[in-house]
């Protein structure tokens, strides 16, 4: 399996430790991964309020880069997959836009052809690889810690844009897939209240950190009421919340939750045993060491 | 560039709200800001007109978690509803600092976050791919051409 590694803005900058994992782990499927000169996706929290016109025509030319390498897209991040998936779907059904993004696409040489998937690692993981798999590698077990799963809202709404072939009868969709992930690496995927609540983040980038993390706090509360011992996460900015508003969070109200956050690949390169220097362990303000002496 | 939010929403669709509030109820901007509701913003535009919301800074606070969406009965389109509305604003020069960066940065670089030496440092001592420089040329074109300069300035 190969795919075109759609890496974001935020990890590569922010936290390149998780790409260091993402690529690590997936080598150790024995995926190989592509880097092609993506740009931002662009972001549905700023290009696409800001200015459609221009978010559609710059998310239609990486979809072409890929196109034209002739491999599906793989994203690590919310924000990417939530705005790729949805233009590549749009400019598919709707031949009036297509005709509109290649306009815009003529003078830079790509055209859009609606010749790929995109893809969340997630997916790739639950669907293209197997739960089976991905079991078969792991070394050291999760100890069944009680992981509380945040998939983060862009993943999968608008569900009829996001899932359209896994819709239920009403029409709605919740994700299941990093549940069952965990599951396969030992953990006990922990059910909690609000589960699928927003983790502020786009409130605090655009307008202000304070509200957002408010939105963070009830969510953790959540989480410590059922003894939840660490949140899995699958996109950057939902680990910016949780680990780095949790930490503003402390400063204000010392609820001591001290509630550590991962990012899916960290937790796969600790099951599966990879060298612990690159997976990223150092990129978090809430201390990991309560769950790492246990794995 | 577009004059009315009418045009990317069909005002038709917004008939069918009944004012539930079962958008405003799941909404987590309006958990956290009180003056925030995407209820209130339906029915100013229903009975005042676009002109009530896209002057006002508080339509900013949405998460754009698309949760009004999922939940709302009518099946009305919320959040395309927002972003038309996000879009005029912004054409008006109701945008909100952190966002303009942001696309200002996407313009001149490609990317939204800023890649300087410590970044590429960082990524060295991780032996990760250099973030090389984006054909900056070729993604303004683009953008010249699909309008981003109704609400920046490209060079």
């Amino acid at each position: 399996m190969k795919f075109a590694f759609f890496l974001g803005c935020v990890i590569p900058v922010k936290y390149p430790g998780f790409e260091k994992a993402t690529r690590e782990v997936m080598a150790a499927l024995d995926i190989e991964l592509v880097d092609l000169p993506f740009s931002c996706c662009p972001a549905p929290t700023n290009m696409k309020l800001a200015h459609y016109d221009s978010w559609l025509a710059l998310a239609a030319r990486n979809l072409c880069l890929a196109e034209e390498a002739g491999l599906p897209i793989m994203a690590i991040c919310n924000g990417c997959i939530n705005t790729l998936k949805e233009v590549n779907l749009i400019l598919k059904q709707d031949p009036q836009r297509r005709l509109q993004v290649n306009e815009a696409l003529e003078g830079s040489g790509h055209q859009f052809k609606g010749s790929i998937e995109v893809k969340h690692l997630l997916d790739i993981l639950q669907k293209d690889v197997g739960l089976e798999r991905i079991a078969e590698r792991v070394r050291h077990p999760l100890q069944g810690l009680r992981i509380g799963c945040h998939y983060g809202c862009h993943l999968y709404r608008p569900p009829r844009l996001m899932y359209p072939d896994d819709l239920s009868e009403a029409s709605s969709y919740v994700p299941v897939s990093m549940d069952h992930i965990l599951a396969a690496l030992g953990a006990s995927p922990t059910q909690y209240s609000r589960k699928f609540l927003c983790c502020g983040s786009a409130l605090g980038t655009n307008i202000d950190a304070q509200p957002a993390n408010e939105i963070t706090r009830e969510k953790l509360q959540h989480m410590k009421k059922h003894r939840i011992e660490a949140v899995a996460v699958a996109c950057p900015s939902c680990f910016t919340q949780f680990d780095r508003g949790q930490m503003m969070l402390e400063r204000k109200y010392h609820d001591g939750f001290g509630l550590p956050s991962l990012f899916i690949s960290q937790l796969l390169g600790l099951a599966f045993g990879l060298d612990r220097s690159t997976l990223g362990l150092g990129d978090h303000r809430i201390s990991l060491n309560p769950i790492l002496d246990r794995i | 560039m577009i004059k009315s939010i009418w045009e990317l929403f069909n005002k038709e669709d917004l008939f069918e709200c009944y004012q539930c509030a079962r958008c405003t109820g799941s909404c987590p901007a309006a958990m956290a800001m009180n003056s925030y509701g995407p209820r209130e913003i339906l029915l100013r535009c229903l009975n005042l007109g676009q002109e009530a919301v896209i002057g006002d800074e508080r339509v900013w606070y949405c998460t754009t978690c698309n949760v009004c969406e999922d939940r709302c009965p009518q099946e009305i389109n919320i959040p395309e509803l927002l972003t038309a509305i996000f879009n005029l604003a912004a054409q008006r020069g109701n945008l909100p600092e952190k966002i303009k960066f942001g696309v200002d940065m996407i313009a001149k670089t490609g990317r939204s976050l800023i890649v300087n030496d410590k970044v590429l440092k960082e990524r060295q001592k991780l032996s990760l791919p250099a973030l090389d420089p984006l054909n900056i040329d070729e993604i303004e074109g683009i953008l010249k051409k699909t309008g981003l300069n109704e609400i920046i300035e490209l060079s």
